[in-house]
């Protein structure tokens, strides 16, 4: 299997998703002649023609409703928004029809696309090249929400978002679009959506997260061995529908939950999965559900070493939920 | 007058300053054109044509019953824009797909809905296609190519130019038509599905009713362009404006650019000006804004009257015959509330069906214990 970057899976997932099915059509600004500010859809347009590839006006209500029309007439359109950041002058389109039409229409249409974004901090980008709106998307029924990890699971998530029946919102962790590489099967490579991802089994806590934290959370996990704590380590990868059975086994076994999200505390992903066990596993629970988040805040420019959860504050997470500190 | 240069029709005059029309507010013919040969239509088609805005406003007029006798919670009228509805639906084939807006519906027979499935929407049963999800107003079928509007205004713009952009891509032979008012073109939506549509030169056509009223708000008050139509010239292609009373000019500008965008994808603007003769909807008192003076006088001059008028100057329709066709349309109408009715209610789970394509654990959860309180429920009413 080749070793590819994130950034390199996600292009190698659309290209194989081309060439299997004539529907798929990408597009967004600058997603063709320069192959996406990130590179990701680099190549595609030479490849596949600019019929297929091409680059929008800098308006990102048109890129959604175009997604949403094109995807209501049965073709299978993988919108690019540049930063997630820039989308919400469409996100009329995204709540009030993509989430809808299935719904309303009493199941007549449906919008099988997918809204591809960049999100995350850790790139110094500031308040809006920086932000996890996550929950936001996952507060919209109808809605799928997908953010994968590593490169391979990116590619494995991506094609089953664009054969899936429903609209997805991939969140892609720009973090370590480059930095991380690892070996990524080739040709069509598809991972279920819903299914949370049990990355190392133990027996003390269960650490759930997801995207580019994943890996502060591997890192802590270095330290926490050396204490002899054994984490059982979840990457929730869906976000909606999330594997809430998966949890729910995962905390009876141990009985202690961390969750770490870099997107602010209030009415986070992790203040959902925190209600979800407190509900129906607190028989299991030895120790207080923990919340490990970004602040509440704007996202800073400067401070964004304080702002995201780092391996100190995961671990300290961790020791709060066995009672080691108060 | 100019040769015709796409398909059959000889091209309307873009952007001008005054409403394209055949018909004077009397009905009568004016100027040296007989509509007829302008826009093709035979005496049966013009016929029929008034027929079908006839039955539109009676469709209208039992919604506004069904309100008030406490059968539907909510409606939105047609009235005083039928010509114009009816017209540009007439105007497009079967091949076509339109984004109505919320004033569209009771006009959809023109597109084979029945009046079972019409009613069926507005009294939120399972005879609506949408199995009763939306409230009155929001009539889609997918087996007559009309989606299924959302409730913000202009949304429906801009999912238009995206199916538009389908049509092209996948070589069909079609149009979208998206219908909407003036107010829609102040929002974002049309400026992107306009700027798209014009990028993209994509087989669009955006349909305003200038019914001069957002609610309360006057059309003045929406833009200081001169006209509607004129934004398309920024988007690098023509506005029509025409006379939304006089269904026959309405009929030969949306035809003539139907068969245009179907042969070269150009994208067009039509802005009709009507006169929304009832509140905005069952839930606004339109006396608050403006004169009854004004709308009695628009009453005079509205398409169903200046249609009428013009048959019976061809001598081609009388009272005989309007006493007949209402006679048929108000039998045909009461069985047709009636069986919409019967159809029942929607399921309690449909509630939860086609959120997603595959219903989710939590849902299904959810489903059953919506269930569950409904049965108790039940039971504590027995």
């Amino acid at each position: 299997m080749p070793e590819m970057t994130l950034v390199q899976a996600l292009r190698d997932a659309l290209a194989v998703e081309m060439a299997r099915d004539d529907r798929v059509v990408v597009f967004g600004e600058d997603v063709g002649r320069r192959g996406g500010v990130f590179t990701v859809t680099e190549g595609l347009q030479e490849r596949f023609g600019e019929e297929r590839v091409y680059d929008t006006p800098l308006d990102e209500n048109g890129i959604l409703g175009m997604a949403a029309g094109m995807a209501l007439m049965g073709l299978r359109p993988v919108a690019e928004i540049q930063f997630v950041d820039f989308l919400w002058p469409g996100f009329d389109v995204v709540i009030s029809d993509i989430a809808k039409e299935r719904f309303r229409s009493g199941g007549q249409y449906g919008v099988p696309l997918v809204i591809r974004s960049p999100y995350g901090g850790g790139v110094k980008g500031g308040l809006y090249h920086s932000q996890s709106p996550e929950a936001i998307f996952a507060h919209i029924p109808g809605l799928k929400v997908v953010i994968p990890a590593t490169p391979s699971e990116a590619k494995g998530l991506l094609i089953s978002a664009i054969r899936d029946e429903d609209p997805v919102v991939f969140l892609e962790p720009k973090k370590i679009y480059f930095g991380i590489k690892e070996e990524v099967p080739e040709g069509e490579y598809t991972i279920p959506l819903g299914q949370a991802r049990v990355v190392q089994e133990g027996s003390d806590v269960t650490i759930v997260s997801y995207g580019a934290l994943l890996h502060e959370v591997l890192r802590a996990n270095e330290t926490l061995k050396q204490e002899g704590i054994s984490a059982e380590i979840l990457d929730l990868r869906t976000i909606l529908p999330f594997d809430g059975p998966t949890l729910l086994e995962s905390v009876a076994k141990t009985g202690r939950i961390v969750i770490v999200v870099e997107a602010p505390r209030i009415l986070s992903v992790a203040s959902e999965l925190a209600a979800f066990v407190a509900e129906r596993a607190v028989d299991y629970l030895d120790g207080p559900i923990v919340r490990v988040t970004g602040w509440d805040t704007p996202f800073p420019y400067a401070l964004e070493p304080h702002y995201l959860p780092n391996v100190r504050r995961i671990v300290h997470g961790v020791r709060r939920a066995l009672g080691l500190v108060p | 007058m100019q040769a015709p240069e796409h398909g059959t029709l000889t091209r309307p005059t873009p952007f001008t300053r005054e409403p394209l029309r055949f018909l004077n507010e009397e009905g009568l013919p004016e100027g040296d054109r007989d509509p007829r040969e302008v826009t093709g239509l035979s005496d049966a088609q013009l016929v029929d044509l008034y027929r079908a805005m006839v039955l539109s406003r009676k469709v209208d007029q039992m919604g506004w019953i069904l309100v008030r006798q406490g059968r539907a919670g909510f409606y939105i009228s047609i009235q005083g824009q039928e010509g114009a509805q009816v017209a540009s639906l007439l105007a497009l084939e079967p091949q076509d797909w339109v984004m109505p807006y919320y004033r569209t519906p009771p006009a959809l027979h023109v597109r084979g809905a029945t009046l079972v499935e019409l009613f069926g929407q507005i009294l939120g049963t399972n005879a609506d296609p949408s199995k009763g999800r939306q409230m009155p107003a929001h009539f889609g079928s997918r087996k007559h190519r009309i989606f299924v509007l959302g409730s913000p205004v202009a949304l429906g713009h801009v999912v238009a130019m995206g199916a538009a952009k389908a049509l092209k891509y996948s070589r069909e032979n079609a149009v979208v038509i998206s219908y909407g008012g003036e107010g829609s073109t102040s929002e974002p939506h049309f400026h992107s599905a306009m700027n798209f549509a014009g990028v993209y030169r994509l087989p669009l056509i955006v349909f305003i009713f200038n019914n001069q009223y957002a609610i309360s708000v006057p059309r003045a008050q929406q833009t200081a362009s001169e006209t509607l139509a004129e934004k398309a010239r920024a988007y690098g292609f023509e506005g029509y404006y025409v006379d939304g009373s006089d269904p026959l000019a309405v009929y030969w500008v949306t035809r003539f650019v139907a068969e245009r965008a179907r042969t070269n994808h150009t994208p067009a603007l039509i802005e009709a000006l009507t006169y929304r003769l009832d509140p905005h909807s069952s839930a606004d008192d339109d006396l608050k804004y403006r004169p009854r003076e004004e709308v009695e006088a628009w009453k005079q001059r509205e398409s169903l009257a200046r249609m009428r008028r013009y048959l019976e100057h061809l001598g081609l329709w009388n009272e005989e015959k309007e006493q007949a066709l209402h006679a048929e349309y108000d039998r045909a109408i009461e069985e047709a509330v009636e069986q919409a009715e019967q159809a029942g209610p929607p399921d309690l789970e449909e509630m939860f069906h086609e959120v997603y394509h595959t219903t989710p654990w939590y849902l299904q959860e959810e489903a059953r214990e919506a269930r569950r309180f409904a049965e108790e429920q039940e039971g504590s009413h027995a």
